[in-house]
This record gives C-alpha cells, structure tokens and sequence, in this order.
C-alpha cells in the first residue's frame, strides 16, 4: 500500500463516526424520473423532470409554462401519487386542470389570498411570503410526488428580492421528501439549487382557423429550451449545448370527438 | 354466588308505589287501546275478589269495588330505575333478567367484607327496597338459575349454601321454570307438579320424550344449568368525555393546551383500553358571559397519535379563537376502530394520512379555510364553477386515462382585470390593460355565453379569443364583454 493510501485509509477510519468514507467519492444514483406527458419534452430531458430535484421553467405569458406543468401533473396524478399546486397568483383554472386530465383528487390546491383592490403584480410579498411557507410544509410533510410553485404573474424583481438561502433550504427538502419542485418563474431565480433548468419560448404562430364564417382559436405551438440538466451522467464538468423541443397544445374544443 | 332480586307483580307494585291511596284497595292494571284494552295485572285484594289477567275492562268493572286503572310505562321504567340503582350499590357487576320484569341479578361475589355474610348481605337488599315502597323476594345461590327460581317461587329471602340446589328447589311448583304451554300441559299430564318430581326423572328419558329443551328443563330442576352472567356496562362512548373547572379565566391558549394535552391523553388511555382510536374530539369552551364557544376536530381517519390530535386541536383552536376568557372546558371523543392499512413495497408515493391530518390544519390556518383542498368541478356552464373540497387522496392507484393532446392552459384572472378596448367597427383591435397598449393580430369570437336566465343570478357574456401584441412581446388572452355592467374585462390568458 503506497504512502498516500495508508495515510487516506488512516483518515477516514478517524473519521468514520462522523464522516462515513469521507475521502471516497460518492457514487450518484440516476435520479428516478417523472414522464412530462410530452413525448417531444420527454425525448429531450432523457425521459422527463427529476425526483427529489427542483426543476425550474421559466418564460413569459402564453410560453406554454403552465400546460407543461399541469401536463406532468396529469402524467404523475395518473400514475396513483398526490401531487400539489401552489398557486401564488390564484389563476389555476380547474376546467384547464380537468382538461389535462389531471386526477382532480389527488392534486391538493393552495391558493394564496390576494389582498382586497390589489392588483396581483403589486407587492406580492404577503402572498409569496404565504407561499414559500407553504411549500416548506408541503416539504417537510413529505408524501407529495410533486409540487409546483407557480410564480409565473410575479414580477422577476420580487423573486429575486427572495434570499438564494430559502432555494438552497428547498432543495434540500425536496430531496429529502423525495419531491419534485417545477417552479414557474418569468426569470430565472433558483440559479444553481435547480438541477434541470427549463426556458419556455414562443415557438412559431400558429394563426387562428378562419376557413369557417368564424375564426376559431384551435391551440398553441411552444417551445421548450433545456438550458441546464445536473442530472445528465459526466464526470466531467463542462457546459452543455442548449437543446430544444417544439410542442403543441391545443383547446379543449378543438379536439376531435 | 348470585343474588337475584325479584319484585313479583312488578306493574302492579309501581302502581301501589305510585298512588299510596290505592294501596288498602282491589285494583286492576289496564292496558291496551279502548275497547280492546284488558287487565294486566291485579292486586292480592283484587285477584281474591275474581280479578284475572286477560280479562277486558268490562269484564273487571263489573266486580264490585275493584277500580281499574291505566297502566303508565313512564312510571314503571321510572321503578325500574330506582330498583337498578339499588342493585348497582350492592354489586358493580348486576344483569337485568328480561324474563321478569324488575329482576335485577347481582354477583356477589367478594361482597362480604362490605355487607356482611350472604344472609345478611340478602336481608340487608331486602330492606333497602323495601324502604322505597317495593316488596322483593331475594334468593342467594351458587347457580344463577337456581337462584332465579327460588326468588321467583320463594317469598322473602332464602339462601341456598353451595351444592345444595337440588334440595332447595325440590319442593318448588314447575311454573318457576318458565315452561311453555304446551311444556306445561305435559308435564301436568304426567303427574309431575315440583321441581324435584321432574329432576327425578332419568335425563335421557325426557329427552327422548320432549327433545334437547328436557335437558335445558332437567339441568335447571337439579339447579345445574350454567349460566354465563353478562354484566351491564356503561356505554363506552358516554365515558369519553373529560370536564375541568378553571380556578380563574383563561385567556391565553397556551396553558389551555396543556390541560387539553392531558385530558387528550387521558381519553386516548381510555380508548385504547378498548383497542379503539379517537374519530372526533368536541371542544367546548364556557366562556365568561355565559356564553359556549364549541369546536370540533374531525380527522380524516381515527388516531391514536396523542401529538397529532393536539396539534390539531390547537391549529382549530388559533384558527378560531374563542371570543372571551374561558371558565371551563369540556372535551368530548368519539371512538371508532383504528386505521389499518396494508402498504406496497411498489405503490406510488402518498401522505402519512396523521401528519397529512395536521398538514392540512396548518395549510388553513395560514391561507384561510376555503383556500386549501382539492377541486371538484361543477356542472354548470358559468367559468370558474368550482367547488373546494377537503383534501383526501384516494388510495394510491394506478388510473388510465386515453391519451389526449395536451391541452392549452388558461391561467384565469381572479379577479377579472378591466380592459379599455378600441374597436374597428364591431370587433375590438386594440387593447389597454394594465397600463400598457396592445394591437390585436388575431381575435376569435364572439361567443356568446349566458345561464341561470330563470333566476336573478342570470349572467352572460361575450368571449374573445385575442392575440395580444406589443412591439415586445405577444401573448393570446381570452377577453370577455359584460352587456350588463358594459365593461370589458380580461378572464385569463391561454399559457
């Protein structure tokens, strides 16, 4: 046994009791993952978001954030686990959530009380406040496949105003709950605690139908940028190229019978 | 050793309890619906005068001197209650004999220190009934069917030593055996008149002859028939309730707690005696004014867990604080059988339903009541029309559903934004809203909605589907027109 062996081998049995292998690598396990219900998104995040990580999508207004998330919780919901939506803004539509086919049973709704003739992008701090305890409970419950935090009508300079330490803190419980964390952000927010990192972009337009007397709003085309992924197996550490799915969407009344 | 307290004519006993003044006179018990009515029970005075049970009225008011009287239920289970009472100070484990109306068995046994000897033990029952007006013959036996019969065919009290019951009920008549009529008619056929001309038969001859109740018959005769006593217990559910007085008015929650954390233990000690679980805990606080400020806790399944009732007593209790200083505090349970359930290695993931239970009351207590559950939909044409509905997950299973598209999302405006609108002759080209112009690329519409048209809650609407667009940025919004209000609001924006 050469000299450096014999000296590691001599720290870590010092250690042992408070720091079980302490200079041995550890070997990180593939992240269980949950399917989006996008095959297109599926196939680009290598079968979908992650267990027990936080997964951030971000995007402006009509990006199609809001149908990936209730996508995944369809898919997760359909699968037999409680899932939770913590709505910040109050806009989840439950005739959206049906129409995904979400389990409506299963998905625990917590709606933050928005304060009498304010309108929602002023001053959220109350309802964020409201929001961030909440999904700390939810964490440490535990019990919940996934739990969306949907901060999409916050302005960027008030999640921002949240300190970095509350994202670090989540993270930690989500991997202890064994949870997926999607938050809905405009901006970026959860930086480097966020192990898959989506942007959402308005892909192409998909111009409404007009063949009839009347036009007819049929759906949506997205597109979904994979900007970072920690849970992509490399042991070496270098930036990956951007990847892009394009998906669809459509209406409730646009889908044929 | 059983002791077994016979009051014989109960009914007509109530009545002379009831009314002194008909105690020196012949009286009959009438019962029934007129004119159907009949006698059903009669004094000594009135049986010798001719009186019998069965008779009708009529019948028995044509014998002179004998005055008839309705029989009051209320009062004989009144009676009743006086003679349990009794039984219960004599013995704490007492059956009430159905058979016999006011019979009262009581095991004695280790009663002695207390009241003496069986004898004395029996005179001493005997007295105190007596003392509230009612006549009782008391028998003290080994066997609790002998001792039946002796205290239905013996006057007074008579006391059999152990072992001696065939002797004692030798000379007893059969009618204290309860035979049925047809019973009776044979065994008076045969000559057979006491108890002990019938235990002198050979057992298998009787069998053979009147069937398996001959040995019922002959065991009871010798005073052998065993007899399993089934005690009456208080109702489990009435003793789940614990009261305190406060020397002083609390105001504080805090140190109410802590007594509820004690009363909580003390009602869960007692149901799980019972291998039971607390379904309900009812929190009534007496508050200074006279006023009751009353809570209750329902968690989803019964707990065992006395941190887990506490806490959700007391998130309930911060939720809705009583309104002045509370004087004293009841709180009430209701046991039901445990939560079992049998996990998978390979189910999907589900909240602890405990900690789910204490989840919940933390998530209302911070976001208010309405705002914490799962949604249930409607069946109504009106947008948003939803329901929340408390939070239970089924148990966890795999459900399929046909794949679909996936489906544009509309993220709704609670509540609705006003919007100004320009217009190009009928159709809306540009939007204000929020401080901000957009021009409308492409619209959708008008879709014309409107419901509850019979009732004063009538609505309706005209929908838009817009494309938005700033020189930034584009977004499909759905936008609706109120002919009433003649406003023009945004309902959500398709994301």
């Amino acid at each position: 046994m050469s000299a450096s062996a014999a000296i590691r081998l001599q720290v870590e049995t010092t250690l042992a009791k408070r720091v079980p292998a302490a200079l041995t690598l550890k070997i990180k396990q593939a992240p269980e993952l949950f399917s989006t219900g996008i095959e297109e998104v599926d196939a680009v995040l290598g079968g979908g978001i992650p267990r027990g990580s936080i997964t951030e999508v971000t995007g402006a207004g009509s990006t199609g954030k809001t149908s990936f998330a209730l996508s995944c919780i369809a898919a997760i919901t359909q699968s037999g686990a409680a899932c939770a939506w913590v709505d910040v803004s109050d806009a989840l539509s439950p005739e959206s959530a049906a129409a995904a086919n979400i389990v409506l049973k299963r998905l625990l709704w917590l709606r933050m009380s928005a304060e009498r003739k304010q309108r929602v992008t002023d001053k959220p701090w109350s309802r964020l406040e409201q929001a961030l305890k909440a999904t700390d409970l939810l964490l440490q419950a535990g019990g919940f496949a996934a739990v969306v935090f949907d901060m999409s009508d916050v302005l960027p300079q008030h999640i921002m105003r949240i300190p970095l330490s509350t994202w670090y803190r989540f993270r930690l419980a989500a991997e202890q709950a064994r949870t997926a964390l999607v938050f809905l952000t405009q901006a970026p927010c959860a930086s480097s605690c966020a192990a898959l990192s989506l942007r959402c972009e308005p892909a192409s337009i998909k111009a409404f139908r007009s063949d009839n007397e009347t036009a007819l709003f049929e759906g949506q085309l997205y597109s979904l940028v994979r900007e970072r992924n920690r849970n992509e197996g490399s042991v070496i550490a270098r930036k990956k190229p951007s990847v892009r799915a394009e998906w669809s969407a459509e209406t409730l009344w646009s889908r044929t019978r | 050793m059983y002791a077994i307290l016979h009051p014989p004519n109960f009914a007509a006993q109530v009545v002379a309890q009831q009314r002194p003044e008909l105690r020196k006179r012949a009286f009959g018990l009438i019962d029934g619906e007129p004119p159907a009515d009949t006698v059903v029970a009669a004094n000594k005075a009135a049986r010798s005068l001719g009186v019998e049970v069965g008779m009708t009225r009529l019948q028995a008011a044509t014998i002179p001197d004998v005055v008839a009287v309705r029989r009051v239920p209320e009062d004989e289970v009144s009676a009743q209650s006086i003679l349990h009472t009794i039984a219960c100070m004599f013995s704490p484990r007492i059956e009430y004999v159905e058979a016999h109306p006011g019979t009262y068995a009581l095991d004695i046994q280790g009663m002695n220190g207390l009241f003496g000897d069986e004898t004395q033990l029996a005179s001493k029952l005997r007295q105190r009934i007596m003392t509230e007006g009612f006549l009782a013959n008391v028998a003290v036996a080994q066997n609790y069917d002998a001792a039946l019969c002796l205290a239905l065919g013996r006057v007074g009290v008579s006391v059999v030593p152990p072992g001696d019951e065939a002797v004692a009920l030798r000379n007893l008549p059969l009618q204290v055996l309860n035979l049925t009529a047809e019973q009776a008619e044979s065994f008076e056929a045969w000559g057979l008149r006491t108890c002990g001309q019938l235990a002198a038969l050979a057992d298998t001859d009787l069998i053979s002859r009147i069937g398996q109740a001959g040995k019922r018959l002959h065991s009871l005769a010798r005073g052998a028939w065993p007899h399993l006593l089934f005690p009456i217990e208080p109702n489990f559910e009435d003793s789940l309730v614990e009261r305190m007085e406060l020397d002083f008015p609390v105001e504080m929650l805090e140190p109410l707690l802590f007594l509820l954390g004690r009363m909580t233990d003390t009602l869960l000690e007692r149901a799980k005696e019972k291998a039971r679980a607390l379904a309900l805990l009812r929190v009534v606080l007496n508050l200074d004014g006279g006023k009751c400020h009353e809570r209750i806790v329902r968690p989803a399944l019964p707990l065992e867990d006395k941190p887990t009732l506490l806490k959700l007593l007391q998130l309930d209790l911060e939720t809705h604080p009583p309104g002045a200083a509370i004087l004293s505090l009841e709180l009430h349970a209701q046991s039901a059988v445990p939560y079992r359930a049998q996990h998978g290695l390979f189910l999907p993931q589900a909240p602890e339903p405990g900690r789910l239970e204490v989840l919940l009351a933390r998530l209302r207590k911070l976001l208010g009541e309405e705002r914490v559950g799962s949604v249930e939909l409607r069946d109504d044409h009106r947008p948003n029309a939803f329901r929340v509905v408390p939070f239970a997950p089924p148990p966890p299973k795999r459900s399929e559903q046909p794949p679909f598209a996936v489906a544009t999302a509309l993220r709704v405006c609670r509540p609705p934004q006003t919007i100004g609108v320009v217009f190009t002759g009928s159709i809306p080209a540009g939007v204000f809203w929020d401080g901000q112009r957009y021009t409308v690329r492409e619209i959708a519409g008008p879709w014309r909605v409107s419901g509850q048209w019979w009732s004063e809650a009538n609505w309706c609407r005209e929908e838009w589907d817009v494309r938005l667009a700033t020189e930034s940025m584009e977004r499909v919004c759905r936008i609706a027109f109120d002919p009433r209000s003649r406003c023009w609001y945004v309902q959500g924006t398709y994301d």
